[in-house]
């Protein structure tokens, strides 16, 4: 609690900061003389500030959802009412509230589930076959696509439930970086449960254990109980 | 620099009065402006900023960063823990323009004492400059008495739209889904009007 209060005052001292720094740039740079404004650095204003509101616009669109049509609509709406009656106030109400109906009434094209997780309910479950979310086989990306979707915090930190005989570090490692970092889930944890008492793995691949596992060009049986453990040829003789 | 009065006993009361009324009138619009905007930042801060007491927050925010644009874009990145590098490459961004408005008060500003100036600087926002240039008042006095008596009737009223909409977000159960689209919606604002401009120029 502290700390973010100390987090908040930080952002909102340097946001002052900066905003009073810029409106008193031209009271500094020209105190106490008299001459007006260079035509040069007035047309360069001119020329700059269109460009860093373009740019807000395109990185203010990346925490919509940029992926449905309805964020467009809204924006078309806003321009057009905008170029027509030249009401700011008109136009940002009037394009507002056109988004939330869509989002509130076309719901159905974007997600409206919100999931819930914590370290007894992972969503993610990684499995020798492959990558569950919430028991359903999906790639990587979509995973990480209906983590985004269902509305998980990026703050949070992401359960995944790791079968006992999936040894395959490398592949961990590269969802954890390649995947969930990139999207923003910074924070993740393994969840390593024995096979017996995770219940829904065992009804897709009940045989697992008699299953012949190639590795390095040989074939190893795994009996069952029984883990192996390979991090590195190296450490396999 | 000369020596100026900070008071203004030698402007008389009915004309302090008329000059009070008339920054009163001419600020009527932005009172409809910032009030409605002021709210809707404000809800959006304590809807999505994630921080506690958000309605003391965003009275601070909206008493020092007076910038309509700035408080919507500093809810994301309160909400994120974004850097305070990244909130100052921001905030430089967004609020770049604030260091041409300077420019056109150089002149009428240039005699003013250094506490009033201050104030003045740090509430030049776009709309408050908007009307600090539109006032047409000669006499430099009464001109900086009309320009503090606007930028404190324009920056309560932003105060008062911010912190009203954060109480009323913390304590209503306000339909919030997709109210992030009205910062997008200021930015698209400014940006038709810049493009509006930039080809009536051309």
């Amino acid at each position: 609690m502290l700390e973010k209060a100390v987090y908040t005052a930080a952002v909102v001292a340097v946001a002052w900061a900066v905003t009073f720094g810029l409106r008193s740039l031209p009271f500094l740079l020209f105190a106490g003389r008299s001459r007006d404004l260079p035509p040069s650095v007035e047309r360069f204003g001119a020329f700059v500030s269109p460009v860093i509101i373009a740019g807000l616009i395109v990185y203010s669109y990346s925490a919509l959802e940029w992926r449905t049509a309805w964020p467009y609509l809204a924006g078309a709406l806003t321009v057009a009412l905008q170029l027509w009656k030249g009401n700011p106030l008109a136009s940002i109400i009037a394009g507002t509230a056109l988004y939330m109906s869509l989002l509130g009434f076309c719901g159905c094209a974007t997600s409206t589930v919100a999931y819930e997780q914590d370290i007894a309910h992972p969503l993610l479950h990684v499995t020798r076959n492959g990558m569950k979310f919430m028991d359903e086989y999906v790639t990587p990306e979509e995973a990480v696509r209906r983590l985004e979707n269902g509305k998980v915090p990026k703050d949070v930190t992401i359960y995944v439930q790791v079968d006992e005989d999936f040894d395959d570090q490398r592949a961990l490692w590269v969802f954890k970086n390649n995947y969930l970092s990139r999207a923003g889930y910074t924070r993740s944890a393994w969840v390593h449960r024995r096979r017996a008492e995770s219940g829904s793995a065992d009804k897709v691949d009940r045989n697992l254990n008699e299953r012949k596992i190639p590795f390095e060009g040989r074939t190893i049986r795994q009996e069952p109980g029984k883990r192996i453990v390979h991090t590195h040829p190296s450490a396999n003789p | 620099m000369q020596n100026v009065s900070p008071r203004f006993s030698h402007i008389a009361p009915f004309e302090r009065r008329a000059i009070f009324r008339r920054a009163f009138v001419n600020s009527l619009p932005v009172l409809m402006g910032y009030v409605t905007m002021g709210f809707a930042a404000g809800v959006l801060l304590s809807v999505k900023g994630g921080v506690p007491f958000a309605p003391l927050w965003s009275l601070v925010i909206s008493a020092t960063v007076i910038s309509g644009t700035m408080s919507f874009a500093i809810v994301p990145a309160l909400a994120q823990g974004d850097s305070l590098l990244s909130v100052a490459l921001l905030t430089l961004g967004i609020n770049f323009r604030y260091a041409f408005y300077g420019f056109s008060m150089l002149g009428r500003w240039r005699s003013i004492p250094l506490l009033q100036k201050w104030f003045l600087v740090h509430s030049l926002a776009d709309e408050i400059y908007a009307l600090d240039v539109a006032c047409r008042i000669k006499d430099s006095d009464k001109h900086r008495y009309y320009c503090l008596w606007n930028h404190a009737l324009c920056a309560a009223y932003w105060v008062l739209g911010s912190t009203s909409g954060a109480v009323a977000g913390a304590a209503l159960p306000l339909p919030s889904k997709g109210i992030e689209f009205a910062m997008v919606a200021l930015f698209l604002v400014i940006f038709t009007d810049q493009m509006k401009g930039f080809f009536r120029h051309a």
